[in-house]
């Protein structure tokens, strides 16, 4: 625990004792004035502690709350207590400052020792500890997973597989029998909504009650799960829990360009069944696999794709404290990852330790720190593979050419000069000539592999220079990288439009400590601060941390007085097509010292613009140009720029971008004091949950550790990932997961059902290569997936609310899955998958800035609903009625609400009247004879046949009619029962 | 079970029709949720929160600070400490160019932007104390909204709800009168973040058809009646295939109550029928139009409340320049946003007096932070988180009074100062809900609208 305070509680003074004066003067001036400013919130009489500060005691004082000692006897001026009470940092008490006679007895009673009589002195009210070990021992969920065996049960012709075992066994020994099966139809539209999304055809339908064998169930469940529909179907569940949204909210709405690209890289990924330990590396550090996945056929890397979704969260165009901006940011990061994957609430941590759980502030800060060392970017996904490789070759090839003609040089007695070895400037920051390579850091390949080095050789477009300095410079080797961005609908941000992808310097991080920034550059381009992770510059505020460079310019300049005390880098982007180089970033350099510096660095650089002189002479020398040396130097030249010619063709120089993350340097983050981030308290090393692993600090090489963190996640020891996620897989087949609360698995979650089913299914997931397909399978070819919903009368008045699970609720369709079918039976579904999202259709009640220009049409142009743009301030209202969660955390168990304005939009919306009518219409063209009409809208619509009563009222209301609008009435009848909207 | 729902749209028709209640369509019934309020006596049974978008300025309004004249166009620098603002790009100490006078038997100071809400001042309790955590407006919004700065927690409107339960069985119990400026931050202010969608608010226009989806598209309300009934005849048959269920049945008369407020809306919505003098009070004969829609809007609000909706918020109409932000402008920007608002909300308070209303409504006038009394550029002002106005009127409130005080610059609370959070718990507590007992446990907390803060401000309680 980071604020052992209570443990020095009893020593903390050695209790002295005062003089009668002193102590009357307490009791007459200072106690009263404790009493009635401070007790309400800082004694044992609050009724809720603030800030963990006792002021009830002397002793509470001096041990002090969560910001440290709040008295030192005899110093005021030393005293937390009374810069807060003066309002100087803290602002106490917060209702209003005291008058100046009341601060100045508290500083008289501190200037004398803060004398407290002896026998109250030492009362401080016991606090319970923090004892994370205890917490872990005490919950089930810290426990490792164990393979229970399947227990014995009286019926053992009932259980299909062994997890109907569990059940069984468990609604024996209550003396509960299951329901009896559901019926084969309402079986078939479970499976096609619960494994697609979409309701089975009428086709299907028929076809599937006429083959009565398991084969036949069989058969459809490997369909469905075959199905490219299946993707789109399980993708959906998993964008609720990564708060996906295509547009960062906020007053402007802007976009997070390319979200879309992370949502399809789910669809495919669920299609491909790409195992779930695989998915946590991909979301975690897709960007730092050594091999990463490729897309079978178009070959670019998925697995980067993944890390997009760190970044679908808010984001905040103008903050004006840009240092809490990220802390909220990290904040609603850890708290996705942390629920997502773990169903823990890190985020709990983040202002105290955890009220419940195993889980310190200093966990919640280990993780920040992995995101204080990572970036945000658009991936050049499509070719950074590609292109990786082709960087490679062409350091192959630079340094053998390059090496063979030095070697030449020499021999021709040219041989380049020693660098300088003058320390480098006092306030650097950074100096490519003397940059460490784990420092290089870049967003791309055209930075090349390192610094130029002095007396090095490179290439200026066709010509071939020496380096007369170190600097950091882009090769024109990559000239002509096109980027493309799809889908775009508005983005004030300034940064959007610098040509970065792929183009990118990046310094390593560092701490502010004077405004005045200055960059030795030369050449085109731009150079952005990024502080505190701020990229979303569009407003009036944070304008200064971009400033253009402009050819000519050596010293660029930045005020970035604001930011004093700030971690930030710097990032070089070069103009297209153009060169940007960079040497030196100081800081705090007066001009003066400026001038000095570049003086120094001209004159390391004149030997090796002597050198490149003397080299430039000797391979243009007409007279020397037969000989041998001068000739094989040509030759070496020609081949190399040949070579490097043909190379460039293989560039690949068109890539689609997607969110992403790329690694910085590796940071360690500061505890907030109380979650406030302009209070620091002790820096926590990089870790893991420290009731997984431990707290000991991770080891990391370099960069920041994601992997290894990926890694801890997935580790098949980890007693929370797995269990979570199987544990929501059960939940949206059931409709209730085996631990209800889907996000949480702690104390104030709710308790496993069936803990031991739980845990068989998490075995065998494990086992089973951590394939989800395979355990949606498992589930749902078991008999309990098959219990039908209606209950036993004498079970639910045992167990009314289900626990031990006697049968199957009814479950409402989600507003996707209502929406999507009505598609489908209208005959309008457009099954193009992927792509930019089809716009969202505006209604007059949808207002607001950041209001798209474009209005999308009522139908979202026939798209499956997981392909309708998702804009964080204009969210269907269709979707929001039927409890698609507003995307800003994790939302693994959707509400299931019933509100007047679902029946209004299946009753008046002119989108759902308008497919009723289409739908109506298909079954006219389908059949002549009525009964043959209604029975095709119930197989399509209900996944079953009519019941003779139902025949009945079908024929009193559409009569002898073949009207396009009585069918269409008795179509919307449909949509608007209930069971249109329930799976039984 | 299902025999519950037997009468049927034709029955609910036919009432709806019928005539003879006070309100055609309209029933009250006593709120049935018990847990988490009321907790202690209603003092408000509705609230109605006048919004006031964009931040108005408190010491153009309603806290007078004279020593701004004296030091008008001085660095503000030199006089006192300047935080750091929206725009950075602060100007020198900007007198206000409004006069105030003391009004009513409790001598409240109100600016002349108000002349008619000044004749209300003894309704009035004027806090001049209130902070905020953000100077930037989406936080802000969602801060004054969910006592949160982050997008995706219940508004206010629904924790309202949720502790008191609807007194209004065919018209949700938190309506959003929006006279055209959605808020920055959109619609989610408005939200019933992880509260069910049962709390959200209803967006209604006042204008038009006032809600989405409430007009049928069949030729004739017949029409659709019969395909109603239709509806009820099938749904006769789900317990066949489904057995008996809580969910089903709901779903069934979620039908009933959506046909019923689709009939309750259009009278809802028919102000016209209101006498003339009435419809001149709330403004609505003026000839500025922004006056004509939020007058519209203050007595459709009393309409709502008389049907027993329990929370209702109004958004600002547009005025053609910006909503209450003015960052340049100062004069006809809070002019002509004053001229919308003034007449209609003193017609709200004595239309509402004049019932015996206002009683047990509360009516709440808020922004979501204040501005500077130093200009931004050379005639606006930036915004001002640190101490600004809000005031309270209705039902428990005490009446004509001050509370709370800034600094002599009008800039930051100084004496009584509050937090957002306590004027939320001083609005449930009049509620008759304590804010610290209404919960909703989400992601391992017990989840409030006052989150782990807030104190009632008893001292504006009567």
């Amino acid at each position: 625990m980071a604020f052992a305070r209570f443990s020095d509680i009893a020593n903390a003074d050695d209790a002295p004792e005062f003089s009668r004066e002193k102590l009357e003067f307490f009791e007459k001036q200072v106690r009263p004035l404790l009493v009635e400013r401070c007790f309400s919130c800082h004694s044992r009489d609050a009724k809720r502690l603030e800030a963990g500060l006792y002021v009830d005691s002397r002793s509470g004082l001096i041990a002090g709350g969560d910001s440290g000692k709040a008295i030192f006897p005899g110093n005021p001026s030393e005293s937390l207590f009374m810069e807060a009470v003066r309002y100087e940092s803290y602002e106490m008490p917060p209702k209003g400052q005291l008058p100046d006679n009341e601060i100045a007895i508290f500083d008289r009673w501190i200037k004398m020792g803060a004398p407290w009589p002896k026998d109250s002195m030492d009362v401080a009210a016991p606090k319970r500890k923090f004892d994370l070990q205890a917490r872990s021992e005490e919950h089930w969920v810290w426990k490792p997973v164990e393979a229970p065996s399947p227990p014995p049960v009286v019926d053992r012709s009932w259980p299909r597989n062994d997890l109907d075992r569990f059940v069984l066994a468990r609604l024996n020994e209550q003396g509960l029998e299951p329901s009896a099966d559901s019926d084969r139809l309402a079986l078939i539209r479970r499976l096609y909504f619960d494994l697609t999304g979409l309701p089975p055809s009428a086709e299907v339908v028929s076809s599937f009650n006429s083959d009565s064998g398991q084969d036949a169930t069989d058969r459809v469940v490997d369909e469905l799960l075959d199905s490219p529909r299946f993707g789109e179907r399980w993708a959906r569940h998993w964008l609720d829990l990564v708060r996906y949204a295509e547009s960062r909210g906020h007053e402007f709405d802007d976009d997070i360009p390319n979200a879309y690209q992370y949502r399809d890289y789910l669809i495919r990924a669920f299609n491909a069944d790409l195992p779930y330990d695989q998915l946590i590396r991909e979301h975690i550090a897709g960007d730092l696999l050594e091999h990463p996945r490729m897309h079978p056929r178009k070959q670019y890397n998925e697995s980067v794709l993944g890390t997009g979704f760190w970044f679908l969260g808010e984001s905040v165009h103008s903050p004006v404290d840009i240092r809490k901006d990220e802390s909220d940011r990290f904040d609603n990061m850890i708290d996705v990852m942390s629920k997502t994957f773990l169903g823990v609430t890190v985020a709990c941590a983040r202002c105290h330790d955890h009220k419940f759980d195993a889980i310190s502030t200093a966990d919640y800060y280990s993780l920040t720190g992995f995101l204080h060392s990572s970036d945000y970017r658009q991936v050049r996904f499509e070719s950074i593979e590609h292109n990786r490789d082709i960087a490679r070759r062409l350091k192959e090839l630079d340094d053998a050419f390059g090496k063979k003609l030095i070697a030449g040089l020499s021999k021709a007695g040219l041989k380049p000069p020693k660098p300088s070895q003058a320390p480098a400037s006092c306030q650097s920051i950074v100096d490519y000539g003397r940059l460490g390579q784990d420092e290089f850091l870049q967003d791309g390949f055209v930075y090349g592999s390192g610094p130029l080095l002095p007396g090095g050789l490179y290439w200026d477009g066709a010509e071939l220079e020496v380096a007369t300095r170190g600097v950091a410079r882009n090769d024109s080797f990559w000239d002509g990288i096109k980027s493309i961005s799809e889908g775009k609908v508005q983005n004030n941000s300034k940064l959007s439009k610098l040509p970065k992808s792929g183009r990118t310097l990046r310094t390593p991080t560092f701490e502010l400590t004077n405004g005045n920034v200055a960059c030795l550059v030369n050449g085109e381009g731009h150079v952005v601060a990024c502080v505190d992770s701020h990229r979303h510059v569009a407003g009036p505020l944070h304008g200064e941390t971009i400033q253009a460079v402009q050819p000519g310019e050596r010293w660029v300049r930045m005020n970035l007085d604001r930011y004093i005390g700030h971690r930030l880098h710097l990032e070089f982007i070069p103009a297209s097509n153009k060169r940007l180089e960079v040497s030196v970033v100081v800081q705090g350099a007066t001009n003066a010292q400026l001038t000095a510096i570049l003086k120094q660095l001209d004159d390391d650089a004149k030997p090796f613009e002597k050198y490149a002189e003397a080299v430039g002479e000797l391979l243009s020398d007409e007279s020397q140009s037969k000989s041998e040396l001068v000739g094989n130097a040509q030759d070496i030249i020609d081949r190399w720029r040949r070579e490097r010619h043909a190379l460039q063709h293989e560039v690949k120089v068109t890539s689609r971008l997607a969110p992403a993350m790329l690694d910085g340097s590796g940071e360690d983050a500061h505890i907030y004091i109380r979650g406030n981030a302009g209070k620091h308290g002790e820096v926590i090393p990089r870790r893991f949950l420290s009731a997984v692993k431990g707290d000991r600090p991770m080891r990391i090489k370099s960069g920041s550790g994601r992997l290894q963190l990926a890694e801890q996640i997935a580790d098949p020891k980890n007693p929370l990932t797995y269990r979570v996620v199987v544990n929501r897989v059960w939940h949206y087949l059931m409709g209730r997961g085996i631990v209800p609360t889907t996000d949480d698995f702690g104390v104030l979650g709710q308790a496993p059902t069936h803990p031991l089913l739980l845990d068989h299914l998490t075995d065998r997931f494990i086992r089973d290569g951590c394939s989800i397909k395979k355990l949606i399978r498992y589930i749902v070819l078991s008999r309990t997936y098959r219990m039908s919903s209606i209950a036993d009368a004498e079970a639910l008045s045992i167990d009314p609310n289900n626990l031990s699970w006697h049968h199957r609720p009814p479950k409402r369709l989600e507003g996707e899955a209502i929406r999507d079918a009505l598609l489908s039976l209208s005959g309008r579904l457009d099954e193009t998958p992927f792509g930019p999202s089809a716009p969202i259709h505006l209604t007059p009640f949808m207002e607001g800035r950041g209001r798209p220009k474009t209005n999308g049409s009522p139908d979202g142009e026939g798209r499956r609903s997981i392909y309708v743009s998702v804009r964080r301030n204009f969210l269907s209202p269709f979707m929001l009625a039927f409890d698609t969660p507003v995307p800003f955390s994790t939302m693994g168990r959707r509400n299931v609400s019933n509100v007047p304005a679902q029946a209004l939009i299946l009753m008046n919306d002119p989108f759902v009247y308008g497919q009723a009518r289409d739908w109506g219409k298909r079954a006219i063209e389908i059949a002549d004879d009525r009964d043959d009409r209604v029975s095709w809208l119930y197989l399509s619509g209900l996944a079953r046949l009519p019941t003779g009563r139902e025949k009945a009222v079908a024929k009193v209301f559409v009569g002898e009619s073949d009207e396009v609008d009585r069918w269409a009435a008795f179509a919307h009848g449909l949509i608007n029962t209930k069971e249109f909207i329930f799976l039984k | 079970m299902l025999s519950r729902c037997s009468s049927g749209f034709g029955a609910l028709a036919f009432s709806a029709l019928g005539g003879g209640q006070a309100f055609p369509g309209t029933t009250r019934t006593d709120g049935d949720n018990t847990l988490h309020g009321p907790h202690h006596k209603v003092r408000a049974k509705n609230v109605i929160f006048l919004y006031m978008d964009g931040g108005p300025s408190q010491i153009d309004t309603f806290d007078p600070k004279p020593l701004l004249d004296k030091y008008n166009g001085k660095d503000p620098a030199k006089l006192f400490e300047v935080e750091p603002t929206q725009f950075n790009n602060n100007g020198t100490v900007l007198a206000s160019p409004w006069r105030f006078k003391q009004h009513g038997e409790s001598g409240l100071p109100v600016s002349s932007l108000f002349p008619h809400v000044a004749t209300c001042a003894d309704d009035l309790a004027v806090i001049r104390s209130l902070t905020s955590e953000f100077p930037e407006h989406t936080f802000a919004n969602y801060f004054l909204h969910t006592g949160s700065g982050l997008q995706g927690r219940p508004s206010m409107g629904a924790w309202a709800n949720y502790g008191l339960g609807s007194e209004c069985q065919n018209l949700p119990g938190f309506v959003v009168l929006n006279g055209g400026l959605v808020p920055p931050g959109g619609l989610d202010c408005f939200g019933s973040g992880f509260l069910p969608a049962s709390y959200q608010g209803s967006i209604f226009k006042p204008s038009g058809s006032g809600v989405a989806n409430i007009r049928p598209n069949e030729a004739s309300i017949k029409e659709q009646l019969e395909k109603l009934e239709l509806v009820r005849q099938l749904d006769g048959f789900a317990s066949e295939q489904f057995g008996e269920h809580d969910s089903i049945e709901s779903a069934i008369r979620n039908h009933e109550l959506a046909y019923s407020m689709q009939m309750a809306v259009p009278d809802l919505m028919s102000v016209s029928e209101e006498p003339a003098h009435i419809k001149n009070m709330y403004g609505m004969n003026e000839a500025y139009e922004p006056t004509r829609i939020y007058g519209t809007q203050c007595l459709i609000a009393r309409r709502l409340i008389e049907r027993g909706v329990r929370f209702v918020e109004l958004t600002c109409p547009k005025v053609g320049g910006d909503r209450w932000d003015q960052h340049s402008n100062l004069k006809s920007g809070h002019e002509n946003n004053a001229r919308a608002v003034d007449q209609p909300i003193a017609g709200l308070l004595k239309d509402l007096k004049q019932r015996d209303m206002l009683k047990d409504t509360l009516v709440v006038w808020a922004g979501e932070f204040g501005r500077t009394p130093f200009a931004q550029g050379k005639n606006g002002r930036d915004h001002n988180q640190f101490g600004f106005t809000v005031w309270l009127a209705g039902g428990g409130v005490k009446a004509g009074t001050v509370y709370g005080a800034t600094d002599e610059w009008g800039y930051k609370a100084i004496e009584n100062r509050i937090e957002m959070h306590d004027l939320h718990a001083t609005m449930l507590h009049l509620m008759g809900v304590d804010h610290e007992r209404s919960t909703f446990r989400f992601s391992g907390r017990d989840m409030r609208l006052t989150d782990v803060h807030g104190h009632v401000i008893h001292d504006v309680i009567s």
